[in-house]
């Protein structure tokens, strides 16, 4: 297994998320204080943060689950503007994986994987189907593909999550704490095949607390507090010698125990 | 390094006295002084009732005959209801003309046993489009004049089976109608919310009664010279205002039970506006509006007898008429009023048998 330090050799040159001076107001609440990120295409991102820090709202801000009131925001050459066709253009690039895993419970899980290839890329049921198979076999439950998400552990569900964001064929899949509702012994499933996807040259912010993903895969690791980016680095400096006194508070915290 | 194996314990029966008929008894019957003085006096004030009821209702009544005064055994007079079973049930439709009142009380039937029946690909192909075609199918079928039959005005239409068919017509216009409104209350857009709300507080605020006064005295004033519509249709019209207001008010509390997070997962797989309502939160809002929804059918099924009052020949409004018939001076009023009573009851409570069926049908025990 490769460690974070080491060079990742599918990262290309192409800018493939710009954001300049994104700001975010809830009401009077700054919630994001001029955030500048540039991800390339390839690169895997790992945002940390102590709670209520804007992590979450950052890659929400992405497939504009949120907005932003000032700043600008680019995903693969296409500006986030109010126009509906930006936005639909962006979300198909961009796939979200969330805390809560957010399957569609009225439907099967294969149903659940070709709704976006069927409605949205207007593919034909069958080649949909036979992607969906393909992905739930990667992410290792193609056997379950006729249940509905309730009969699914919490590991599982994730798992099916995953695969459902990749049968959009996305360029960019954000996690937003994926394994945080996990019972510890599901997490290491999920952690698993985000590893495996991450080996496979996919563009992934990943918002999370698991510090070891984090050393394992990163290219990059983010940390943000009070609405700001307060330091980023590589996983090896980020770890070793965090520059901030913020960050070598939040790293003693997290990793006491 | 050897670990120590790890048996799980086996699984015993539950202790004998907590489940079982006798466990039942005792909790449901016995279980406090308070309950078995409760047990004790219903069931005695039911040994006291119970046989003279029975008496009245089956034993001693009159089954045959066809006029009064065959009606000789002093229990209850049958013969009052099957001496008017025909306007009873279709009012004054033409006999020779009444098979087309069976035909569309049938596809009435046929279309919502389809639904049940159906795969559910199948049930969106045909069920809905059935069900959406159904009223107009059947105005024009008991209507006769644009397809060729002998036109029946609707002044003759009545009975029973127009209760059912005008409660099953408002419902299905009002389905679509509801959900509309309930979209619009929750829309972004100023225009359709004010619309919405205007239409949702004002026929949930007023009296079906008021309504159908209005409809029936207030608006032909309204009309110019010479225009004239249907009365029956502008009952219809009503109801199905009155029940889409009721509808929506039923889909927006269902709207408010689907987790933020489905709208949320839609949006990020970039399905558009309709597709994320329809794909998405339309399957889910029926699934936990289901009981609701069924409560507001039987209240607009049971609503359709207000229509005596602006002298709609509806079921309740013929057994009235035949009760001051003076060939049946007799006093029949309990035979109808409970023959009435038992009609609704009957149909109502296999509404809720129905609706039972279809939240079992729906519940994929995916219960987050």
């Amino acid at each position: 297994m490769s460690a974070g330090n080491q060079t990742n050799e599918n990262v290309d040159d192409r800018d493939i998320i710009v954001i300049k001076d994104m700001n975010k107001w809830y009401g009077n609440f700054h919630v994001l204080k001029d955030i500048n990120l540039t991800v390339k295409k390839g690169e895997r991102i790992v945002v940390c943060g102590p709670s209520g820090s804007g992590k979450s709202t950052m890659i929400r801000c992405i497939n504009r689950l949120e907005q932003f009131q000032r700043g600008s925001l680019t995903v693969n050459d296409v500006e986030m503007i109010d126009d509906v066709k930006n936005i639909e253009a962006i979300r198909r690039e961009v796939g979200m994986v969330f805390q809560h895993f957010n399957l569609f419970p009225h439907l099967s899980i294969l149903d659940n994987l070709t709704l976006g290839p069927i409605w949205v890329q207007k593919k034909s049921k069958q080649e949909a189907e036979a992607i969906a198979m393909n992905y739930l076999e990667r992410v290792k439950i193609p056997d379950q593909a006729h249940k509905f998400p309730g009969h699914l552990s919490g590991g599982q569900q994730q798992r099916v999550a995953i695969a459902r964001s990749l049968c959009m064929a996305p360029e960019i899949i954000l996690f937003d704490e994926p394994t945080s509702a996990l019972d510890p012994e599901m997490i290491k499933e999920v952690l698993d095949v985000m590893v495996e996807l991450a080996e496979e040259g996919m563009t992934m912010i990943c918002v999370t607390h698991e510090m070891g993903f984090a050393k394992k895969v990163a290219d990059r690791v983010i940390f943000m507090d009070g609405g700001e980016i307060v330091e980023q680095n590589t996983p090896h400096e980020f770890f070793d010698h965090p520059e901030t006194d913020r960050l070598q508070l939040f790293l003693s915290q997290i990793l006491q125990h | 390094m050897s670990a120590k194996e790890f048996k799980p314990l086996p699984a015993q029966p539950a202790p004998v006295t907590t489940t079982g008929p006798v466990a039942w008894v005792r909790d449901n019957l016995f279980s406090s002084a308070f309950n078995i003085a409760a047990t004790i006096i219903i069931a005695a004030s039911l040994v006291a009732a119970l046989p003279g009821m029975i008496d009245w209702l089956f034993i001693s009544a009159n089954w045959s005959g066809v006029t009064q005064d065959e009606c000789v055994k002093d229990g209850a007079c049958w013969v009052f209801i099957s001496a008017w079973s025909q306007q009873i049930f279709y009012g004054s439709y033409p006999t020779d003309e009444i098979w087309r009142v069976n035909l569309s009380l049938l596809l009435l039937t046929a279309v919502i046993a389809s639904s049940f029946l159906l795969s559910d690909r199948l049930r969106n192909k045909i069920s809905i489009p059935a069900f959406l075609l159904l009223p107009f199918v059947c105005l024009l079928l008991l209507d006769g004049s644009m397809i060729g039959l002998p036109p029946v005005t609707t002044d003759l239409w009545g009975g029973f089976s127009l209760n059912v068919l005008l409660a099953a017509a408002s419902i299905i216009i009002a389905f679509p109608f509801g959900f509309l409104w309930a979209l619009g209350r929750r829309s972004e857009m100023p225009f359709a919310r004010s619309v919405s709300v205007t239409c949702i507080e004002f026929f949930r605020g007023t009296p079906i009664l008021a309504l159908f006064f209005m409809g029936s005295v207030m608006l032909p004033l309204f009309f110019p010279a010479g225009v004239t519509v249907d009365k029956l249709l502008r009952v219809w019209i009503i109801l199905i205002l009155f029940m889409s207001a009721y509808m929506a008010e039923v889909f927006r509390s269902g709207f408010q039970a689907i987790p933020n997070g489905q709208y949320e997962a839609a949006d990020s797989i970039g399905l558009g506006y309709w597709q994320k309502t329809l794909l998405i939160i339309f399957p889910q809002v029926i699934k936990v509006s289901m009981p609701n929804i069924l409560a507001t059918f039987v209240m607009v099924f049971k609503n359709t007898v207000f229509l005596l009052v602006i002298a709609v020949p509806e079921m309740l409004q013929v057994i009235m008429s035949a009760l001051s018939n003076s060939n049946w001076l007799g006093g029949h009023a309990i035979e109808g009023y409970l023959f009435v009573g038992f009609i609704f009851w009957a149909c109502c409570f296999s509404m809720s048998l129905l609706a039972t069926t279809i939240e079992k049908k729906l519940d994929t025990s995916h219960k987050n």
